[in-house]
C-alpha cells in the first residue's frame, strides 16, 4: 500500500513539473494527497527539489538570451531615447530638442515635420480603412475556393517574396509617362504630370499610396484565409441550409469566430500608426515631392545621406518619438481594451 | 481515394452557389484575374527587358515608346551584371555570399529564440511567466516611435558593432514578436502526454524539447523560418545603415539603382534585378504550399 502511494507521489512529482493545462490531474492528485509521515518522504521531497531545480536550469538556459536581447535592444534603446531627447549634442542637460522640434514644426518655411505627419496618416488610413477591409473580403473568397484560388492565393503572395527594390523599379516604369500603363493612360487621355505621377509634388504621395495598396495584400490574407480553414464546416453549413447570404456568412459567422486573429492583426496595425509609410527611401531618397513621412524623417535624421556612421543627431529623433509615444500610446491601449472586449467565439 | 475525398468535399453545401452568388463569384474572379495580371505582368516586363539591347531600350525610353520585344536575347546584360557590376566595393557574389549569412543569422536567431520562449511561457508554470507574456505582449502592442536614434547611439557608441556581423548575430537573437505569437499558439496546442512519458522514462527537459516538442513544432517553425528568410533577403533598410561595408543582394540592388539606370544600363540592372530574385522565387515555389498551410496567428490574451 505504502509502495503504490509512493510510485504514485513520483509520478506526480515527475510529471507535475512543467504544469501544462494538460497534467491538472496530475496535480490534483499532488495536492490532495496526505503528507506522509514516512522517512521516505524526505526521499520524494529531494527528488521534487532535483527535479524543480533542473527545471528552474532549464528555463534559464533557453531563456537567458531572448530576455538578454529585449534588456538591450528594448529596454535600454527605449530608456536611452527617452534620455536623449532632454539632451543636446554634446550629451549636457537642455530642452533644445522640443524647440528645435516645435520650430519645424510650426515654421513656414520648414514643414517637413507637418508634412511628415499628413502623410503618414494618409497611409495609416488607407492601412486600416483599405488595404484591412480588402484582405478580410479578398480571403473569404479564397476561404470559398472561388475558382482559381490555389493560383491567386499564391499569385497575392507575390509583393511578400519579391523585395521592395524589385517592385519599386518596375512600378516606377510602369507608371512613368514612356512606361507601359502610362502611355495607355495617355492614349486614354487622361491628363498626366509631364515628368509623370512619382515626380509631382502633388500626385507623387497618392502614387506611393497606390503602391502601397498594390503590394499590401499578402501576409495578412494568409493568416486571416488559414483562420478562416479552422472554422467547423458544421455550422457554416448549417447556416447555408437555413439559407444565409454571402455578406452575412462573413459579417455574422465567419467574422465572430475568427476574431482572436483579426484582432490581432488590428492591434498591430494600430501599434504601427506613427510608422506608417510607404517605400519612400526606394521613390525618392531625399523624401522630395512632398512624399515625406514620419519613419522616413527619422532614417533620414539619423542616417543623413549615407554618411558612413551615420548623422549623430539623435536627440530630436529621440525628441519626436517621445511626444508620438506619448499621444500614441493612452490611444493605443484604449483601443485595445475596447477591441477585446468584443468577446471572441470559442470552438 | 483522395480524388474521392476531395469531389465529396467540394459537393458541400458550402461550396453550391445560387444564381446571385454565381454572379458574384464570377464578377470577384475577373477582378481577381486582373489583379493578378498586374502582379505577373511586370515582372514578365523586367525579365523581357532585361534581354533587349541597352541601347534600344535608352532610345525607346527617350521616343516614349512603352514596350518593344527585344530583336535579339542580349544575354550579355547578364554576363555584365555578374563580371561587372559592383557597390561598396562588392561585386554581385559577395553580395549573394552576404545576403546568404545575413538570413542564416536573421532566420536562425529569430525562429529558435521564439520557439525558447514560446515553449517556456506555454508549457512551463513559473513565477515571471504572468509578467514575462505580458511585458511581451505590451511591447508588441504599444507604439514606440523615433528609437532609431537610440538604437543607432547603442550600436555605434555603446556596443562598437557598427558594420560588424555581430550587430546581426545580436540584433536578432529576438525571442518577441510574430513568431513568437505563433510558436506561442503552436506549443500550447500541442499535447503534453509524450513530455509526460518521456520524463518518467528519465529524459530531462533539454531532451524532452528537442527530441519531442520541436520536431512537432517543425511544420511551423519550417513556415516562420522560410517568411523570416525572405525578409531578411529582402531587408534592404537595417543593411545600408548598420552595415555598409556588407551590402546584400537587396541593398546592393538599392546601391546600383542610383547609378546604373542613369548611366544608360537600365537592362543590365533589370538583368541584376532577375537574378536577385531568382533564389527567393526558387526557395517560394518549392515551398508555397508549407507558408499557405501554417501560418496561424491567435488572439493576445495569454
Amino acid at each position: 500500500m505504502q509502495a503504490e502511494w509512493k510510485d504514485a507521489l513520483e509520478n506526480a512529482v515527475q510529471g507535475a513539473s512543467p504544469q501544462a493545462e494538460e497534467n491538472a490531474p496530475i496535480q490534483s492528485v499532488l495536492s490532495t494527497a496526505p503528507e506522509p509521515v514516512h522517512p521516505h518522504n524526505d526521499l520524494a521531497k529531494r527528488k521534487k527539489s532535483a527535479m524543480k531545480r533542473r527545471e528552474t536550469i532549464f528555463l534559464i538556459c533557453i531563456l537567458a538570451l531572448p530576455v538578454l536581447n529585449w534588456l538591450i535592444f528594448w529596454l535600454y534603446v527605449n530608456l536611452s531615447s527617452f534620455v536623449l531627447a532632454f539632451q543636446d549634442n554634446a550629451g549636457d542637460w537642455s530642452l533644445i530638442n522640443f524647440t528645435l522640434f516645435w520650430d519645424q514644426l510650426t515654421s513656414p518655411y520648414g514643414d517637413t515635420i507637418g508634412m511628415a505627419i499628413l502623410n503618414t496618416l494618409k497611409y495609416f488610413a488607407v492601412n486600416l480603412l483599405l488595404i484591412f477591409p480588402l484582405t478580410l473580403v479578398m480571403s473569404y473568397f479564397i476561404y470559398k475556393r472561388l475558382a482559381g484560388y490555389r493560383a491567386f492565393r499564391v499569385i497575392f503572395f507575390l509583393p511578400a517574396i519579391i523585395s521592395g527594390i524589385v517592385l519599386v523599379s518596375v512600378y516606377s516604369n510602369m507608371i512613368s509617362p514612356s512606361g507601359p500603363i502610362g502611355a495607355m493612360l495617355k492614349a486614354m487621355g487622361v491628363k498626366m504630370p509631364e515628368g509623370g505621377y512619382l515626380l509631382d509634388p502633388d500626385t507623387a504621395t497618392p502614387a506611393i499610396l497606390l503602391y502601397c495598396v498594390w503590394t499590401g495584400f499578402t501576409t495578412n490574407m494568409i493568416i486571416i484565409s488559414s483562420a478562416m480553414s479552422r472554422i467547423p464546416v458544421e455550422v457554416l453549413e448549417s447556416a447555408r441550409l437555413d439559407g444565409c447570404s454571402a455578406f452575412k456568412e462573413l459579417i455574422f459567422l465567419i467574422l465572430p469566430m475568427i476574431w482572436s486573429s483579426v484582432s490581432t492583426l488590428v492591434i498591430f496595425l494600430l501599434t504601427g500608426i506613427f510608422n506608417a509609410s510607404g517605400p519612400i527611401l526606394l521613390f525618392h531618397p531625399d523624401g522630395g515631392y512632398n512624399t515625406m513621412t514620419l519613419s522616413f524623417w527619422i532614417y533620414q535624421q539619423v542616417y543623413g545621406g549615407g554618411t558612413y556612421g551615420g548623422t549623430g543627431n539623435y536627440g530630436l529623433v529621440s525628441c519626436a518619438g517621445l511626444i508620438f509615444t506619448c499621444i500614441g500610446v493612452p490611444f493605443i491601449l484604449f483601443v485595445r481594451h475596447l477591441i477585446e472586449k468584443i468577446p471572441a467565439v470559442e470552438y | 481515394m483522395k480524388f474521392f475525398k476531395k469531389k465529396i468535399r467540394e459537393s458541400s453545401i458550402l461550396y453550391q452557389r445560387s444564381r446571385g452568388e454565381k454572379v458574384l463569384f464570377g464578377i470577384v474572379f475577373a477582378l481577381f484575374f486582373l489583379y493578378a495580371a498586374s502582379l505577373i505582368f511586370p515582372l514578365l516586363w523586367l525579365f523581357i527587358n532585361s534581354l533587349q539591347d541597352r541601347t534600344i531600350y535608352e532610345v525607346n525610353l527617350a521616343l516614349g515608346k512603352a514596350f518593344e520585344f527585344p530583336s535579339a536575347l542580349h544575354w550579355d546584360n547578364y554576363a555584365y551584371a555578374f563580371t561587372q557590376l559592383s557597390y561598396n566595393d562588392a561585386n554581385i557574389f559577395m553580395m549573394f555570399f552576404n545576403s546568404i549569412w545575413y538570413t542564416i543569422v536573421y532566420t536562425l536567431g529569430g525562429v529558435l529564440m521564439s520557439a525558447f520562449t514560446g515553449y517556456a511561457l506555454a508549457k512551463y508554470r513559473f513565477k515571471l511567466r504572468g509578467f514575462m507574456y505580458g511585458v511581451i505582449i505590451f511591447t508588441m502592442t504599444i507604439p514606440t516611435v523615433g528609437t532609431t536614434g537610440a538604437l543607432f547611439n547603442l550600436v555605434y557608441n555603446v556596443l562598437h558593432i557598427y558594420d560588424s556581423p555581430v550587430y546581426v548575430i545580436l540584433k536578432h537573437l529576438c525571442g518577441t514578436g510574430l513568431n513568437f505569437l505563433v510558436l506561442y499558439g503552436f506549443f500550447r496546442n500541442v499535447s503534453w502526454s509524450y513530455a509526460e512519458a518521456a520524463f518518467m522514462d528519465g529524459a530531462g527537459h533539454a531532451r524532452v524539447f528537442f527530441s519531442i516538442m520541436l520536431p512537432q513544432a517543425l511544420p511551423a517553425i519550417v513556415t516562420l523560418s522560410i517568411v523570416s528568410g525572405i525578409a531578411a533577403w529582402n531587408d534592404y533598410m537595417d543593411v545600408l545603415m548598420y552595415l555598409p561595408s556588407f551590402p546584400t543582394i537587396a541593398s546592393g540592388m538599392y546601391g546600383v539603382s542610383r547609378t546604373l539606370p542613369r548611366q544608360g544600363y537600365s537592362t543590365v540592372y533589370f538583368a541584376a534585378l532577375v537574378i536577385s530574385m531568382l533564389p527567393i522565387l526558387i526557395i517560394f515555389t518549392c515551398f508555397s504550399n508549407v507558408i499557405m498551410k501554417n501560418f496561424a496567428v491567435g488572439g493576445l490574451k495569454g
